[in-house]
């Protein structure tokens, strides 16, 4: 048994070097352990070993459960593209020009306080029960944080920075684009890792209230006949893709610019 | 014609709604291919002679002139040397130094030879692919100066760059500095509060009392280089720098510190050699 532990260790820790481990073994273990014990306490409680985990399995061996999953990445995919490119562009037009933030700085700020899930009954109303409602809710919910990140990121690029490439003859548009987009690096990639995540939760809400075909509508699905362990087997499935993008992209993404940019 | 050349500055800063006097009435001139050290106790507006000369700030009164026309704001011709590096730390060091190149619109291969050139003059050709974040404090100011002198300036600033290292390896930096100044000759102002610096270095010192910041004394220093700290002749231009700046480190420790700091009366006339006093 301690073999095989430190063997899994050992590969765990090449795929994930310290500093952006996934998860602690220990951590998981203790979630095992209590979720059995509800089991063991509640006759309505699923067990998680033998129950959940193999309703999750088969499930994957149902093409339409594939089907679903592949259609929320898709969302996803198209979502987050269009979250990267309106948020990283918006910020960038709303840290350059002023009149551009006067204006639009406060709309900004005001779309990122409004909760992905509340962009869906106006989605609905302007795409229909389509797939472009999940994407337009995805775009909303999630590009507020990145603009406002990246305008951030613009303004507060340390003045020692700014002082040294003016000595070097950097000006305007040089400048900006050599200078200060890059110094805001740090804060755009922090932006943008928030922005999986608030997509994330935007993507499963859209699909649970349009009902297009993906893996929140399947929670609907299962929620209405009462099906527990399937609904649990989803929720834990959902959990597992938001922890293992964001700590196998975004998390090391993020500590590495960190270490670059000198934040570490 | 001296190159450089203050006349009356002032300089004030807002401070809480006041304003600040950091430098008054500074009058001084560096000529071409002179090297000048401005010494003098923290706070006392050294590093805002700097920032004025390179353009980074304006005066509140009085002329700055560069070969005999006034700065209106920074110039490729007056690079600086800051104190923290201030490197990029999205570029590699080789990038870091092609920078100011490519903002001059060099192609870009020119630019790569002429800063892996430069790289070799401060011995960092083995670190050309490396990041800021990986090099030490002492690599990182090698890099910084040279990226201020792959522009070829004919006014070098350098602001206490060697002020955070040890004391080992500002020695190294200090032999390295001069060498490349013999062998380029750009006119070099260069910012320290540490005495022993200052008169290893200059051609001339500018000795600099604070709030607000005054010239108090200039010092030609005439001993050939390279220079020994043990000379004598050095050791007198120590001690007498040493004997204006008592007075001021001792008004500076008052004002920050209130009447209660015992000043013993030997620390004015601490020999020269010893390293106590050294820096001020």
């Amino acid at each position: 048994m301690g073999i095989v532990v430190r063997l899994m260790r050992k590969v765990i820790h090449t795929l994930f070097p310290p500093g952006y481990s996934l998860l602690r073994w220990e951590a998981l273990a203790l979630f095992i352990a209590l979720w059995e014990l509800a089991a063991w306490l509640s006759p309505s409680w699923p067990s998680l070993l033998q129950k959940v985990l193999p309703v999750l399995w088969s499930d994957f061996t149902d093409p339409e459960f594939c089907q679903a999953i592949v259609g929320s990445a898709r969302r996803m995919a198209i979502g987050y593209t269009l979250v990267m490119l309106v948020g990283i562009s918006g910020g960038i037009l709303l840290g350059r020009l002023p009149i551009v933030d006067q204006l639009l700085g406060s709309l900004a700020v005001a779309i990122h306080a409004i909760p992905g899930a509340a962009w869906v009954p106006l989605s609905i109303i302007w795409f229909g029960m389509t797939e472009w409602a999940v994407i337009f809710t995805i775009l909303l919910g999630a590009a507020g944080i990145v603009i406002v990140e990246t305008d951030t990121g613009i303004r507060e690029v340390p003045p020692i920075i700014r002082r040294a490439a003016r000595t070097m003859g950097a000006r305007g548009l040089n400048d900006f684009w050599f200078v200060v987009v890059p110094a805001a690096i740090p804060k755009i990639v922090g932006g943008l890792r928030l922005a999986w995540a608030f997509g994330w939760r935007a993507l499963m809400a859209g699909e649970l209230l349009t009902s297009v075909s993906g893996l929140g509508q399947r929670l609907n699905q299962v929620a209405k006949a009462r099906q527990l362990d399937q609904l649990l087997a989803l929720m834990l499935l959902i959990a597992a893709i938001g922890i293992v993008i964001d700590g196998l992209i975004f998390k090391r993404l993020e500590y590495e610019v960190r270490v670059r940019w000198g934040l570490v | 014609m001296s190159q450089v050349e203050l006349k009356n500055v002032f300089k004030s800063f807002r401070h809480n709604g006041a304003a600040l006097e950091v430098l008054h009435d500074i009058n001084l001139t560096v000529a071409q291919g002179e090297f000048v050290c401005l010494l003098g106790p923290s706070g006392c507006g050294k590093s805002t002679i700097i920032n004025l000369i390179a353009g980074l700030e304006k005066p509140s009164a009085g002329d700055i002139l560069v070969d005999g026309k006034p700065v209106t704001g920074p110039d490729a011709s007056r690079t600086v040397v800051f104190q923290d590096a201030a490197l990029f730390p999205w570029l590699s060091v080789l990038g870091n130094v092609e920078f100011g190149l490519r903002m001059a619109g060099v192609e870009p291969r020119q630019r790569r030879s002429r800063a892996l050139e430069y790289l070799r003059l401060v011995h960092l050709s083995k670190f050309v692919h490396a990041y800021p974040h990986q090099l030490s404090g002492g690599m990182k100011q090698r890099v910084a100066i040279a990226r201020a002198l792959v522009l070829q300036p004919a006014i070098l600033l350098l602001d206490e760059p060697f002020g955070a290292l040890d004391a080992q390896t500002r020695s190294v930096l200090q032999n390295e500095l001069l060498e490349i100044w013999e062998l380029a000759r750009p006119t070099i102002l260069f910012v320290t509060h540490n005495v022993r610096e200052a008169t290893g270095l200059a051609d001339r010192v500018y000795v600099i009392s604070s709030r607000p910041g005054r010239i108090r004394d200039a010092q030609a220093i005439t001993v050939p280089r390279p220079r020994h700290a043990e000379d004598p002749a050095l050791q007198a231009h120590q001690h007498k720098i040493l004997g204006i700046l008592g007075e001021e480190v001792e008004k500076v420790f008052r004002e920050e510190l209130g009447e209660t700091v015992h000043f013993p009366e030997a620390q004015h006339d601490a020999p020269p050699d010893q390293s106590r006093g050294m820096h001020i």
